[in-house]
């Protein structure tokens, strides 16, 4: 007989009991904005379902000297309030204040995002700019790292296994470093990016680059780290030349990935729009044609 | 599986099929049929309830996980026989048309109001962008509001 049984544990020593027998057919709730739509479009109507919502010790925002700590049931809502991340991840709250729509900010989780690994997954390309990791507890009680970009396969896989839950997600603090995060989707709001991309910058007080992290999603099953673009960036002066410089390198990037799709056009020309945000929301004052300080 | 549930202040003890969302409990059992299901897929927001203080869609949180918390729907505004003002607001400004977006998008501006009675137009937007309305245009929803903080 088919049988779905819900389990909520709601402490973590509960949780690896859980995880202790999972199998082929345990599934992990969290926010449960994409799992339900698949539970119901797939007729999941076997197995286990490990509800971690009420996973409380889970749903925390901090920051150490080093890290920025996400719990794995943090909100995404909750994230993009939140003024640790505002203030050290810039990137990762811009991401996550477009996700969706309001209602579904309030119930997604961070730790569901990544592990659901869509293409297209706003948080996936802030969180690879800002060389994130996350933690994983698995059935046998082991708490362990790894990056996000490890974690993510694309196109909805991902590398977890099935005894295997993401509990934190650890964001590394650089003050010297400045981030941020756009995308572009077919409307302004509630939208599924058809192009996102987040950068990190590092530059010295003359304003040229030292470091460079250009993550664009949504163009392949997954994010993906852009070395090309982000090392014809290194030892740039950030202006309006600077602009044109990363636009026509993005654009070369985007030939390079997707040449012959059908996206490929409008994509092509979408990036340098993208590049334009990003740069005039990070450096407002090359809007005006000033001198950056 | 048996399950407690408070809604709209009121404890009920349900026995829930684990593959139940939250809609069909509020609509199927407990006979609140004031949130709609359109897309049932969190795009339109016609079933939008406040759950723990904050609007999210009932169509695609389980029963389970609202098992124990907080849930509002729309039936809760009307207190004694008097609509919400923010009910009240809608009907006066002509922010009601069809009406099947109704009750989503007065629950979500409810959740709106009760963390922020003074919401600037941006904030108002923000907070309706999960709910669809085909009618209205949003422009007279948007007024309602505005008019509802104005009496606070």
């Amino acid at each position: 007989m088919n049988e779905i049984v819900i389990k909520s544990p709601t402490t973590l020593k509960e949780l690896v009991q859980i995880l202790a027998v999972a199998d082929n057919n345990t599934y992990m709730l969290s926010g449960g904005t994409d799992f339900i739509i698949k539970m119901r479009r797939e007729k999941i109507n076997n197995g286990t379902i490990i509800n971690l919502k009420d996973l409380k010790e889970l749903n925390y925002i901090t920051n150490t000297e080093d890290y920025v700590k996400i719990g794995g049931i943090t909100t995404l809502t909750e994230i993009s309030c939140s003024s640790i991340v505002d203030k050290y991840a810039t990137a990762l709250k811009e991401a996550t204040g477009k996700v969706g729509s309001t209602q579904i900010r309030n119930a997604a989780t961070l730790a569901g995002n990544i592990a659901n690994s869509a293409p297209c997954a706003d948080t996936v390309t802030a969180l690879m700019a800002l060389s994130a990791k996350v933690k994983i507890i698995n059935g046998s009680g082991e708490i362990y790292e790894k990056k996000v970009d490890d974690i993510v396969l694309g196109s909805e896989k991902n590398s977890l296994k099935r005894d295997e839950v993401i509990i934190e997600v650890n964001i590394p603090i650089d003050l010297e470093a400045r981030s941020s995060f756009g995308k572009i989707g077919s409307r302004t709001a509630v939208t599924i990016s058809k192009l996102n991309m987040a950068v990190t910058f590092k530059y010295n007080h003359e304003m040229v680059i030292n470091e460079a992290m250009v993550v664009i999603g949504a163009i392949g099953p997954k994010a993906f780290n852009s070395s090309t673009v982000a090392n014809s960036l290194l030892n740039k002066k950030i202006n309006t030349q600077f602009i044109y410089l990363f636009e026509e390198t993005l654009q070369k990037q985007v030939d390079e990935a997707i040449l012959g799709r059908a996206s490929h056009p409008y994509k092509r020309e979408a990036i340098r729009g993208l590049a334009d945000d990003i740069m005039k929301r990070m450096f407002p004052q090359i809007m005006t044609g000033g001198e950056l300080s | 599986m048996e399950m407690e549930f408070n809604v709209n202040g009121i404890k009920h003890i349900l026995e829930v099929d684990p593959m139940e969302r939250l809609l069909d409990v509020l609509r199927n059992k407990l006979k609140l049929t004031g949130a709609k299901e359109g897309c049932g897929e969190g795009e339109c927001g016609a079933c939008t309830i406040i759950l723990d203080g904050v609007a999210i869609n009932s169509c695609i949180v389980l029963a389970a996980q609202a098992a124990g918390r907080e849930i509002l729907t729309i039936e809760s505004l009307e207190k004694d026989g008097e609509l919400d003002r923010l009910q009240k607001a809608f009907i006066n400004n002509g922010a009601v048309q069809c009406g099947y977006c109704t009750p989503g998008m007065l629950m979500s501006c409810k959740a709106l109001l009760m963390k922020n009675p003074a919401p600037t137009e941006e904030e108002i937007k923000t907070a309706i962008e999960g709910n669809l309305c085909r009618c209205t245009g949003y422009t007279k929803i948007i007024k309602a509001v505005k008019e509802a903080v104005k009496d606070i």
